[in-house]
């Protein structure tokens, strides 16, 4: 709602810390309705940060061991949580209670490296172990099971099987994208759990991370070669008997590197239009993002500097310019783009100019008018209707793209709805205090 | 108690009778009077229906809160606490807090399940004047003689934010539905939309005249403010363009700060108390007056109008002392033209 009387020229890239808020924390992940920050740390809590009274709401206590990754449901009902304790916490933010009620604990034989929600409905879900194989978890009572996506190989290839080391939907959840140890990422289509695409991405080495624009057209690598791997997402043909699979190497349409430091990347995140791509830079000595325009053909735009406790984390937030990046000592930084007070603003009928402007009298300007005239004038202005109740503006929805035809996906991912309606208000919990 | 057994939300609604010469369907408010309560031994300052339209809370100069059952009208509770005159009291969107301004230059929040005040927010330097809770109910905004909108953190009951707002004191302010804006208005005559998340002001309507602002409230869907100065005028202002939109008038507003709200419940209205002791009701289109309501016998300071029924809540000054409940509801109409009065 705001949004039309500010600035719309500094809508681009957060510039400045406006915040750090100590949370001990591995990695934070904005929810959403950009809100929230949900922060997981070493000792196996998450933290749920207001960022409208920067205080801590929530303290999900559940985890033995370290957090590996968050990810949060479309309208941020359900937090998952991953852990090296093996497990994957589910939890439902409508309850009533600090610490809040666990939906559901789902354990693994080994230590979960990341796990996400499918995007269209959260009882879905896809979980990457250590050990490097991954599974898709169905908590509706009509698909319950747990599948492990398996690369379809010959026998005399199954001894040297490459390691999952990256997982992730894209952002229509009709595809699960895998990244491996040998530089390959494998498709596999969501609802069959078969593999639709095996795509060699040449002189990449480990994939780490997979990070896709909200749109779902664009998909970013991290990769060993310590260079970020930008590509054009392909549509998949249905797959036929006779073709399972396609497979073709894919060529990125950007590489993003820095050329002097040569350093690695923890990690990286797109801005809500996917025109700027933001990269957590690996530096044992300082807090650097790197900011790249995309729009502009890749361009580096700047670094941010956050000081000097090294990144770990980075994600930007789901509708305007701004970051949360992760220290390691456990702070978070909250960058956004400072506006300058415009004062004119508190002048009424007071607009400022950037140039000097020839002031055009109009012809008629000073001409003294009839005041009925002005009174019916007036009058019939005021005949207009008006709209008071609808019309409210949804900006900030970002249209997702399918890849291909989804219809029998989405049915299939909409079947038994999680309950996650938007609108639904986290229940606030008065803090006791001394005083009273 | 026979009568109220009809208006219980959970019976079927009765059908409109057919052969009624007054019953007129579609054409324009009808309300009635139906519930008188008293209770409050000082002027009634401000009424408001919880969200969830089942409670009316009223506050008054006599330091009082007091919360009523917004169907039969009974009194549920009654709530002591601030030392002086209390000016405003706000609902959070669950209906389970209540936030109250008072001369006492504290802004109180109590909740529903406790007789004392949960939280006493003190920074105001001088009467708080004005209260709201945002959409999410985790902020509360409020206004004062100190000239000063305050912002704050609702579940710490700290204050977040201090806004240099206006030159005189605040009269009214409040928060867009979305939570991203807030809109506040003074006795300067300014209104100003202001950035709930940075504190930086957005933008100041003023009207010719500069007359002293009564009231501010953004429409349903924060396109619009609706204020009431103190001209005898209720303006609609599209803040986008600084435009005033519709000009309603034909009340008497010329000494005190008297709200004019929307009621969008069966017809699409602005409702205003005005110091000849009536209630307004405009077409929000024609900007005709509709219908007036008589029976108060003071200054009508508090008007309401009900989330999800045809109903208004009204309140008067000293000589009057009666909150008054309102229904355009041609089945009760028909049936009686009986009011119910309950002691608080």
């Amino acid at each position: 709602m705001n949004a039309s009387l500010l600035n719309p020229f500094n809508i681009t890239y957060p510039t400045a810390v406006q915040t750090s808020l100590p949370s001990q924390a591995s990695l934070a992940r904005w929810d959403p309705s950009g809100r929230y920050v949900a922060a997981g740390r070493n000792d196996g809590i998450t933290l749920i940060w207001d960022l409208e009274t920067r205080s801590s709401v929530r303290w999900l206590e559940g985890h033995v061991k370290g957090i590996t990754n968050i990810d949060w449901s479309r309208h941020s009902r359900y937090i998952l949580t991953s852990s090296k304790d093996w497990n994957v916490i589910i939890w439902d933010l409508t309850s009533e209670y600090d610490p809040p009620q666990r939906l559901a604990t789902i354990r693994f034989d080994a230590s979960v490296t990341s796990a996400w929600f499918h995007p269209k409905n959260s009882q879905i879900m896809v979980a990457l172990l250590t050990a490097g194989d991954a599974y898709v978890v169905d908590r509706r009572k009509k698909y319950r099971g747990r599948i492990e996506l398996l690369e379809p190989l010959e026998d005399e290839e199954e001894s040297n099987r490459s390691a999952m080391t990256a997982v992730r939907f894209d952002p229509s959840g009709k595809h699960i994208f895998v990244g491996t140890s040998s530089g390959t990422i494998l498709v596999f289509n969501s609802r069959t759990k078969t593999m639709v695409a095996k795509h060699r991405i040449a002189g990449s080495g480990v994939i780490k991370v997979l990070v896709f624009a909200k749109s779902g057209r664009r998909l970013v690598t991290n990769s060993s070669d310590r260079t970020l791997r930008m590509f054009v997402v392909p549509s998949y043909p249905t797959p036929t008997p006779d073709q399972p699979y396609v497979e073709y190497d894919l060529e990125p349409t950007h590489r993003f590197s820095d050329p002097i430091n040569r350093n690695a990347w923890h990690a990286m995140s797109f801005s809500p239009d996917g025109e700027w791509l933001a990269g957590g830079a690996v530096d044992a000595a300082t807090h650097k993002i790197y900011i790249w325009d995309i729009s502009n053909d890749g361009q580096f735009a700047s670094t941010l500097d956050g000081g000097r406790e090294p990144l770990i984390h980075v994600h930007w937030h789901p509708t305007k310019p701004s970051i949360v990046s992760t220290t390691n000592q456990g702070n978070l930084l909250i960058w956004h783009c400072p506006t300058p007070e415009r004062w004119g603003a508190f002048a009424g009928g007071f607009e400022e100019v950037d140039e000097n402007v020839e002031y055009q009298e109009r012809e008629d300007e000073f001409d003294i008018e009839d005041e009925s005239e002005i009174a019916l004038r007036k009058m019939k202005q005021e005949e207009e209707e008006v709209d008071i109740e609808t019309g409210v503006d949804m900006a900030g929805v970002a249209k997702v793209r399918t890849n291909g035809d989804a219809d029998v996906d989405t049915a299939w991912a909409e079947d038994e709805d999680d309950d996650d309606l938007a609108g639904w208000k986290m229940k606030l919990v008065l803090e006791d205090d001394d005083e009273m | 108690m026979e009568f109220t057994s009809g208006i219980s939300p959970t019976s079927p609604p009765s059908l409109p009778p057919l052969f009624d010469p007054d019953a007129k369907q579609n054409s324009g408010p009808n309300y009635k009077l139906r519930l008188i309560l008293s209770g409050h031994t000082r002027a009634i300052s401000s009424v408001k229906f919880s969200p969830d339209g089942s409670m009316l809370a009223s506050s008054a100069a006599d330091k009082l809160v007091k919360i009523w059952d917004a169907t039969v009208g009974d009194l549920i509770k009654t709530l002591p606490g601030h030392t002086q005159g209390v000016s405003d009291v706000a609902w959070s969107s669950d209906s389970q807090l209540l936030a109250t301004a008072s001369d006492d230059k504290t802004v109180r929040l109590w909740s529903l399940d406790s007789d004392d005040a949960v939280k006493v927010l003190n920074g105001h330097t001088n009467f708080v004047f004005c209260v709201n809770f945002n959409p999410r109910s985790n902020l509360l905004v409020s206004g004062g003689f100190d000239e000063t909108v305050r912002v704050w953190d609702v579940a710490r009951g700290k204050s977040l934010k201090v806004l240099p707002a206006h030159s005189d004191p605040v009269t009214a302010v409040s928060f867009s539905h979305d939570g991203t804006l807030i809109v506040s208005c003074a006795m300067d005559g300014l209104i100003r939309i202001w950035d709930a998340e940075s504190g930086q002001c957005l933008k100041t309507l003023v009207d010719d005249d500069n007359p002293i602002c009564s009231h501010v409230t953004f429409s349903p869907n924060s396109k619009f403010v609706l204020v009431s100065t103190q001209d005898s005028t209720i303006r609609l202002w599209d803040y986008q363009s600084s435009r005033c939109v519709k000009t309603y008038s034909g009340h008497t507003n010329r000494t005190f700060c008297i709200p004019a709200v929307f009621s969008i419940v069966g017809g699409k209205y602005v409702v205003s108390g005005s110091e000849d002791a009536k209630i307004y009701i405009w077409d929000l289109q024609s900007r005709q007056v509709l219908q007036t309501l008589d029976g108060h016998r003071d200054t009508i300071l508090a008007v309401a109008a009900h989330p999800t029924k045809k109903c208004i809540a009204s309140a008067g000054m000293e000589k009057d002392l009666t909150i008054r409940l309102w229904y355009d509801d041609e089945s009760i109409a028909a049936k009686s033209e009986d009011t119910v009065t309950t002691d608080g």
